[in-house]
């Protein structure tokens, strides 16, 4: 590392926010990007085999691993012709240095109770039925941050999605008279699913709109915004923290919306 | 079963599909077929995935997947003094590693695979440098194919992760497994191979120094067949040190 490169990581470290004001007020981010730039996405499905459908989903240097796998069970009372979709994020101390070892962090819980919500739109859980009440499938998505370097939630979901489309369900049968369900390889069907969500998420920094933040710009946002928009560019859902800001006279939460259903269209074509 | 508050909770129990005709359990194709005994499978190293951490790489050999990041040299959290530093492994595997799901809790195999790599680590790193310090090792085991392959891919990783974090050490750790199948040796088992074997046992070495960090092995063995297997072993290891070498060097956070 030479000198100087030496003196601005230090002055990164120490005076974040500075740092980023410098770039800001040459109109440009830390990372190279224009302030309305995302990053590239790379969708990998299918790798693992121990899985029932699997993703690898990488947002610029943000890594996100989902496996699903399959179970069966039995309903809940109330709920004789439902499946069960259980969604989960993992934030492990692997990825950042700001995670320690231990059960889910605040930031982990808060993600798969979004991640659930948002899924639990797009696959009818009376598809997973067996049979009713006896036997239905359970779907545990499970998704690991292998890097984490901003904008977890958007590159989870494509994550999940992706792997959520790429599983099959082995055909399954219900034995009534012995209670057991049979599955078998010869006939598997791929899942039914209603929608393709993707989320985009923006921040603001001092009166400026940034798409697609880094983990280093994350902390210094007062405002973020993330809108999971469908293939159709209909709203599924809008999530605002922070106060909102008047971005040439119009609100940031519209700017944001119209920014996102015209990334959707450019997206349509590189995520399946 | 207490109910986990802090994640998203399915049904209390469920059970993995039971298939019609599963007649492959039970056999195994004798002499092997895809590879000869003394071959292992092809390995994929790449040190410098995770920007985050200090120091990473990742390993793929065949199935097996792993992730290792290293943290560190960073402040010891306990406040106790300790004149050398301190290694810490922590190893994770993924709800979806393994053929039946992992339920996300600290079962007593993620520890035994920590204990087994941080035994081929610890004598390779000079921990007598790093007064009060701890260095973190975080691997997460994405896809499994047989425990004696993530101790060895493990070793592996980490060795070269710790090199990418430009950590002192005294020489590079390889790692290779081998199982007793009849009376041959095989090298590098699957999870299947490993099942059906008398014993298995793991060697993790510096090569450059041509000494053994660490032997671990579990099952039913003659003393000659173990010796055989640590020949073997020690044999690829050095093998298995120039791929490493070689990706430590092409890899873009040391040029």
């Amino acid at each position: 590392m030479t000198d100087s490169a030496l003196k601005a990581s230090i002055f990164q470290r120490l005076h974040p926010r500075a740092y980023l004001e410098r770039f800001v007020a040459e109109d440009i981010r830390p990372d190279g990007r224009p302030f309305d730039a995302w990053r590239d996405v790379s969708v990998n499905v299918g790798s693992i085999s121990t899985a029932d459908g699997s993703a690898l989903v990488r947002l610029g240097e943000t890594t996100i691993v989902c496996g699903v796998k399959a179970e069966i069970a039995e309903p809940e009372l109330d709920k004789p012709d439902e499946g069960f979709l259980v969604p989960n994020i993992d934030l492990p101390a692997l990825c950042s240095p700001k995670f320690k070892p231990g059960p889910p962090s605040d930031e982990a819980q808060v993600l798969s109770d979004r991640l659930n919500e948002v899924l639990s739109q797009i696959v009818p859980l009376k598809s997973l039925v067996i049979h009713p009440s006896k036997a239905v499938w359970v779907l545990y998505i499970d998704a690991t941050c292998i890097n984490y370097d901003g904008n977890v939630f958007d590159a989870a979901l494509i994550a999940m999605v992706a792997a959520l489309r790429n599983t099959v369900l082995p055909k399954a049968t219900y034995n009534v008279e012995t209670g057991l369900t049979i599955c078998s390889r010869a006939a598997a069907t791929p899942l039914q699913i209603l929608k393709a969500p993707i989320c985009m998420s923006f921040g603001v920094f001092d009166a400026i709109l940034l798409a697609d933040p880094t983990a280093f710009e994350e902390p210094l946002l007062s405002t973020t915004i993330s809108v999971v928009v469908d293939e159709n560019s209909e709203l599924v859902s809008v999530v605002q923290l922070g106060p909102g800001v008047d971005l040439d006279g119009e609100d940031v939460l519209s700017t944001c919306i119209s920014a996102a259903k015209s990334r959707r269209v450019v997206l349509k074509g590189q995520i399946p | 079963m207490s109910l986990d508050r802090r994640r998203i909770n399915g049904p209390d129990e469920s059970f993995p599909p039971v298939f019609a005709l599963d007649g492959l359990q039970g056999t195994l194709a004798s002499p092997r077929k895809d590879r000869s005994p003394t071959d292992i499978r092809p390995i994929f190293l790449q040190p410098g995935l995770i920007s985050q951490a200090n120091g990473s790489a990742y390993i793929e050999t065949a199935k097996t997947k792993i992730a290792c990041a290293v943290y560190g040299p960073r402040q010891s959290r306990n406040a106790a003094y300790s004149e050398t530093g301190r290694l810490n492994v922590e190893v994770k595997f993924t709800p979806f590693s393994c053929a039946r799901r992992r339920a996300p809790m600290r079962d007593a195999e993620d520890r035994s695979i920590a204990v087994a790599i941080h035994q081929a680590l610890v004598s390779s790193v000079r921990l007598d440098l790093l007064p009060k310090s701890t260095i973190d090792i975080f691997i997460t085991i994405i896809e499994s194919d047989g425990l004696d392959g993530c101790v060895a891919s493990g070793s592996v990783a980490a060795s070269a992760a710790l090199a990418d974090a430009g950590i002192e050490l005294l020489g590079l750790v390889t790692s290779c497994a081998a199982a007793i199948v009849g009376r041959d040796i095989w090298l590098d088992p699957t999870e299947g191979e490993a099942r059906f074997s008398n014993g298995t046992l793991v060697l993790a070495c510096m090569p450059a120094l041509k000494k053994i960090t660490s032997v671990w092995q579990t099952g039913e063995m003659q003393v000659t067949e173990a010796l055989g297997c640590m020949d073997a072993c020690q044999e690829k290891c050095t093998e298995i040190h120039s791929v490493v070498a070689q990706a430590l060097l092409e890899s873009p956070s040391l040029k």
